[in-house]
């Protein structure tokens, strides 16, 4: 289990706007696996979001293909995020039988048949 | 010796210049016509190698046809003054006889005969009998009806022909397709009574009452050739004297001899199928690289089509590939020509041309489709049937350029989790330290 890290919360320095006050929390109250975690939600959002936009903006013709690469992010996010919620201390009370390991697993398995299905619907 | 055998061919060649279907003539002769006077003509085409047979229009035998099948290879009438033919002589025999091959040479007459109503037949509208082409241009000792004419040159008449004689009547060309003027009367000349000018006028109220031709100037044909679709050919000439060797030796108002012979020649040669005859050998057709022939092809391909085509050449009896033609074309039709383009010869092969072109974005059943009809050449006619169908199911594309973004972002999903997974494996130590810790 990842120890919680105790919020060290500055009272020094105000905070200039909600949002870097959101932003300082988060980086202050997050772990570092989750943090990786997130990391990757976004790539995949971005990537997902580039592809809808060539798909309005430029072209949907080959649209199995688009269908395909676009379902791979929704997807994967998908699989992260569960990933992400059963990894998370603050949830152990709700998965209560899933280790990270076993969720680890799940994950792994999951990406795996989703990869299975994109890759044969790409060409 | 191989050289002197080779003059010695070309020699007998010369003297043997036969038709393209056969040299065996019918000569229908008038009565009152003798052989003698048109010695010139005749004897000229003995000398080229044909084998004439005389009859009498009276004569029962030898008939123009038997049980059905000609007995002749060509058949000349000039009958002109003959009222009555014998009962095998009718229009619809030699009508049926053109059909099977048979070519025909008719002199027509300036009375009602047999001639003249085959005539209009074929589209020729003939004026009120006893209505000669009169000129009194240019001012000449002969009658008014005997006219020399400077033939405009076409595809039969030689650029070089003096000019001509001519005595008979004119016929306007009706607006029948396979109708060939060969010869065009003077532009200052014009049919009517003989002996009186005045007798124009019934001419042109015959004209504007009939609404039919109007036989003066250059709109009306004194020589008329007719192709039928089977490639056989019938020539009318308005006046028999035209082949004749008075008008032959007769010398031009400039002194020089007449260009009559050599006229009568060239339009005997028409006729009869030397020259201007053209056929298509073979056509083959195969995929751009390849070189047999599919049995379907995909939309799109790029196909190449190929005719062979060769001309008769008189002169050594023989068909000789030809690459003369340079407006050919080729369509590849469904109901409608989907792709029409030209079929220009290849440059160093003879009688072959080819063409490669892109199949349309539509399948069916194609026609690969020849139809090549010049005036005074015999036609080409071509159809070759092929399927053309749309791609297999793996027969198109499969990655395209335009999915490129998609393909990415697919790749970059797997490549991630992967690293991803790697990352979060070898973090699981630290993990695991910071856990110890």
């Amino acid at each position: 289990m990842a120890p919680q890290k105790t919020a060290t919360k500055p009272q020094t320095s105000a905070p200039a706007s909600p949002v870097e006050s959101l932003w300082k929390a988060y980086s202050d109250n997050t772990s570092k696996r989750l943090k990786f975690i997130d990391s990757f939600l976004v790539f995949l959002m971005l990537s997902g979001i580039v592809q809808f936009l060539y798909c309005i903006l430029v072209t949907n013709f080959p649209f199995n293909a688009f269908l395909a690469g676009f379902s791979s992010c929704v997807g994967q996010f998908v699989l992260t995020a569960s990933l992400r919620s059963q990894v998370n201390p603050e949830n152990k009370e709700t998965f209560k039988e899933v280790s990270p390991e076993r969720a680890f697993a799940d994950f792994v398995v999951g990406s795996i048949v989703l990869h299975f299905f994109v890759f044969n619907f790409l060409g | 010796m191989l050289s002197l055998y080779l003059i010695l061919a070309a020699f007998v060649g010369l003297l043997q210049a036969k038709s393209s279907t056969g040299d065996s003539i019918l000569v229908i002769l008038d009565n009152k016509l003798n052989r003698s006077d048109y010695s010139l003509f005749f004897d000229g085409l003995e000398g080229q190698g044909y084998s004439l047979t005389f009859r009498a229009p009276g004569d029962t035998t030898p008939a123009i046809k038997e049980h059905d099948t000609p007995n002749f290879d060509h058949v000349i009438v000039f009958a002109p003054h003959t009222k009555s033919f014998s009962p095998d002589v009718t229009p619809q025999s030699l009508v049926s006889s053109l059909g099977k091959g048979t070519n025909l040479l008719l002199a027509l007459s300036q009375k009602q005969n047999l001639v003249n109503s085959l005539a209009s037949e074929f589209s020729l509208i003939l004026p009120p009998p006893q209505t000669p082409l009169v000129s009194h241009f240019p001012a000449r000792e002969e009658p008014a009806t005997v006219i020399p004419i400077t033939p405009q040159p076409n595809v039969i008449v030689d650029p070089d022909l003096p000019p001509i004689w001519f005595s008979g009547i004119p016929v306007a060309p009706g607006n029948n397709p396979l109708l060939f003027p060969i010869l065009r009367a003077p532009a200052e000349s014009f049919a009517s009574d003989a002996t009186v000018d005045s007798g124009a006028d019934s001419v042109l109220e015959a004209a504007d009452r009939g609404g039919e031709g109007l036989w003066a100037g250059s709109s009306s044909s004194l020589i008329t050739g007719f192709q039928t679709r089977n490639g056989a050919r019938a020539t009318w000439v308005g006046g028999v004297e035209l082949f004749s060797d008075d008008f032959a030796k007769k010398h031009t108002l400039g002194g020089k001899k007449s260009g009559n012979a050599q006229l009568s020649k060239d339009v005997a040669a028409w006729t009869f199928q030397e020259n201007l005859v053209l056929r298509i050998d073979s056509v083959s057709h195969h995929k751009l690289g390849g070189s047999e022939t599919p049995e379907v092809y995909t939309t799109n391909d790029q196909i190449v089509y190929i005719a062979h085509i060769s001309k008769y050449d008189p002169a050594t009896s023989s068909w000789v590939p030809y690459s003369g033609i340079s407006d050919l074309q080729l369509e590849f039709t469904m109901l409608d020509p989907h792709v029409r383009t030209s079929l220009s010869p290849v440059p160093d092969t003879p009688g072959e041309y080819s063409v490669t072109f892109r199949a349309p974005d539509r399948h069916g059943v194609f026609k690969f489709v020849i139809d090549y009809r010049r005036k005074g050449w015999s036609t080409l006619q071509s159809s070759t049937t092929v399927p053309v169908v749309p791609p297999r199911h793996d027969g198109y594309p499969r990655f395209l350029s335009a999915a490129w973004p998609y393909y990415t972002g697919a790749i970059s999903t797997s490549i991630g989790f992967l690293l991803f997974s790697l990352l979060w494996l070898a973090g699981g130590e630290d993990k695991a330290k910071t856990k110890k810790e």
